[in-house]
């Protein structure tokens, strides 16, 4: 990874997490720099929601360190990672179903202390899904899949993330909001917040990130920048569907 | 059943019901008000315990069988500082008697409240992601431990405290006479009811609250300190159980360590008929018991009398449950079904 130049912004360093008796992370270490999307893929069970989960506090590891901009943070409870910077968009969306649009994206900004530019954000947050500012008096729970997705990721930046992690955001969504989905993540990218991608669409996910990591039954199997995991023959086999 | 016959069954119930409202209310209207305003009275009560039933459902989906003893002990409590602290009698000048009071439900209420929060600590907690059962038989003993407590530290007898609110009229509205009593329980329930709805639906912590009790993982990844909210709402719940003590005190002047049983039985019948989870309808339910109630011990017109007053609440529940188990305002949610 010597071409990659920016600051480590995240880092898990050997992590082993367990699932009541089942051991799913068996030792990953992965980083994501300052400017990187990086993407995590694997196949079901892999570990990779398990990956996010021991980053965002709802399941510690038990061993290994996860360091946050230098800091450790491994045992820090979810809402204390939350406010020292790192918003998520979950796998399944997990919006506040009884909540309208706005509200869910006031949640996401739950833990801010500045309230001032809260209307810049959701302006923000609009501008990006103009169709969430069409529906943001109308209850979370009763839009489109694709509705609901472009939401859980607008909520999770109105918390400012100096790291923004994304589960399945194209899971059970029609192609053409699959499109414009990685097209906005990377727009998020652009305007300079680091992104840890964890996908099964792993073609997507390949073209929209810098680099990568292949998770096989909670280990790191492969590593290196995305072009590469492109072109790798066992890549290409398992994941892409491909030769 | 079709649901056709059934929906018919219940509308022919309700335009009966009506007709005997009617009915009783044409035979002497202003007795049928002054029933009325018991009802009211009493159900405002049964709302105040009620609403902690909701309140913890809705985050915990726990159904708190202790919390009509916290109601109990709140009440035994708040009859220690009437007697002992403030040695307050029928004879104690109006002034002294406000203080008192309002001092007496500050301390219940902040006894309930810790009371409550430090049962979901102690008992709860610990049991977050066991199977629902086991907070639920958790809550059943804990309702026992409780009652225990009562006995012990107030001993198997009615304590009664004096009549410190007179039950004299406080004005007369036509034929219809506002005791005192009544008033006082309606005045210092209704801005308590107001508090809390501006406190759930409009500030932070409120706003906290509804996500938890929508999915506290996604909570949890706002940044919402889950656990602290679980805590928050316990001490809400408390504090409003305390509330409803005193009142319960000053309105009937006796309470025993068992009565959080019977009483909590009925608040939780109303939250479940207005539709658990749900804060109006926890008050709609209270309210519509304690009217059926009032109008069965209090009118006369084709009325079964006080003593089927039992039998037709819980029968009420048993409909509820059966035909229509997400309540009046309940809403029919997946995890409901």
């Amino acid at each position: 990874m010597a071409e990659q130049s920016g600051n480590v912004v995240l880092s898990l360093e050997d992590v082993h997490t367990y699932y009541g008796s089942i051991h799913a992370l068996k030792g990953v270490s992965l980083e994501v720099r300052e400017g990187e999307i990086v993407t995590l893929i694997g196949a079901n069970g892999a570990g990779k929601s398990t990956t996010l989960r021991s980053i965002n506090g709802l399941n510690h590891p038990r061993e290994g360190a996860i360091r946050f901009q230098g800091r450790e943070i491994t045992k820090d409870p979810a809402h204390a990672i939350v406010k020292s910077g790192i918003a998520q968009s979950p796998e399944g969306r997990r919006l506040f179903p009884r909540m309208s649009v706005l509200e869910n994206l006031e949640m996401g900004a739950f833990q801010r202390e500045d309230r001032t530019t809260f209307k810049e954000d959701v302006d923000r947050v609009f501008e990006l899904f103009p169709r969430l500012a069409e529906r943001r008096n109308q209850k979370a729970g009763t839009m489109s899949g694709g509705e609901q997705q472009m939401c859980a990721i607008g909520r999770a930046l109105m918390a400012r993330p100096k790291l923004l992690l994304l589960d399945e955001p194209s899971m059970g969504l029609a192609p053409i909001f699959v499109e414009k989905i990685f097209e906005i993540v990377r727009e998020i990218n652009a305007q300079g917040t680091p992104i840890l991608l964890v996908e099964q669409n792993a073609l997507m996910a390949l073209d929209a990130a810098s680099r990568g990591y292949v998770l096989e039954t909670g280990r790191i199997a492969l590593e290196g920048p995305a072009k590469d995991l492109r072109e790798n023959e066992q890549v290409r086999k398992t994941y892409l569907g491909e030769g | 059943m079709p649901a056709s016959v059934i929906g018919a069954l219940g509308s022919a119930f309700v335009l009966l019901l009506l007709i005997w409202v009617i009915g009783n209310f044409s035979q002497d209207p202003s007795e049928f008000l002054n029933v009325f305003l018991i009802g009211l009275t009493n159900g405002a009560v049964y709302g105040l315990i009620a609403l902690g039933y909701t309140l913890v459902y809705g985050i915990l989906q726990l159904i708190n069988f202790a919390h009509g003893d916290v109601f109990a002990l709140g009440g035994l409590v708040a009859s220690t500082m009437i007697l002992s602290v403030f040695d307050l009698t029928t004879t104690s000048g109006a002034g002294i008697v406000i203080v008192a009071v309002a001092a007496t439900l500050a301390v219940a209420m902040l006894f309930s409240s810790m009371l409550n929060t430090a049962i979901e600590l102690v008992a709860y907690r610990r049991l977050r992601n066991a199977p629902r059962l086991a907070p639920l038989i958790t809550a059943v003993g804990m309702s026992f431990i409780l009652q225990n407590v009562g006995l012990i530290g107030w001993g198997v007898n009615f304590t009664s405290v004096p009549r410190l609110i007179p039950n004299s009229v406080a004005f007369s509205l036509g034929s219809v006479d506002f005791q005192w009593n009544k008033l006082a329980v309606l005045l210092l329930t209704f801005p308590v009811l107001l508090g809390l709805t501006y406190l759930v639906r409009a500030t932070r912590q409120g706003k906290a609250m509804r996500a938890t009790s929508q999915d506290p993982e996604a909570a949890a990844m706002m940044g919402v300190n889950v656990n602290r909210t679980i805590s928050f709402t316990f001490m809400l719940a408390g504090g409003l159980a305390g509330a409803a003590g005193v009142l319960y005190l000053l309105n009937f002047t006796t309470i025993r360590y068992d009565q959080g049983f019977q009483l909590g039985l009925i608040a939780f019948t109303a939250a479940v008929l207005g539709g658990i989870g749900n804060l109006t309808g926890a008050l709609v339910g209270a309210l519509t018991i304690g009217l059926i109630e009032a109008f069965n011990e209090g009118l006369t017109w084709y009325t079964p009398g006080s003593d089927w007053t039992r039998s037709i609440v819980f029968s009420l529940l048993i409909a509820i449950l059966v035909f229509r188990p997400e309540g009046l305002l309940g809403e029919r949610t997946p995890e409901g079904q």
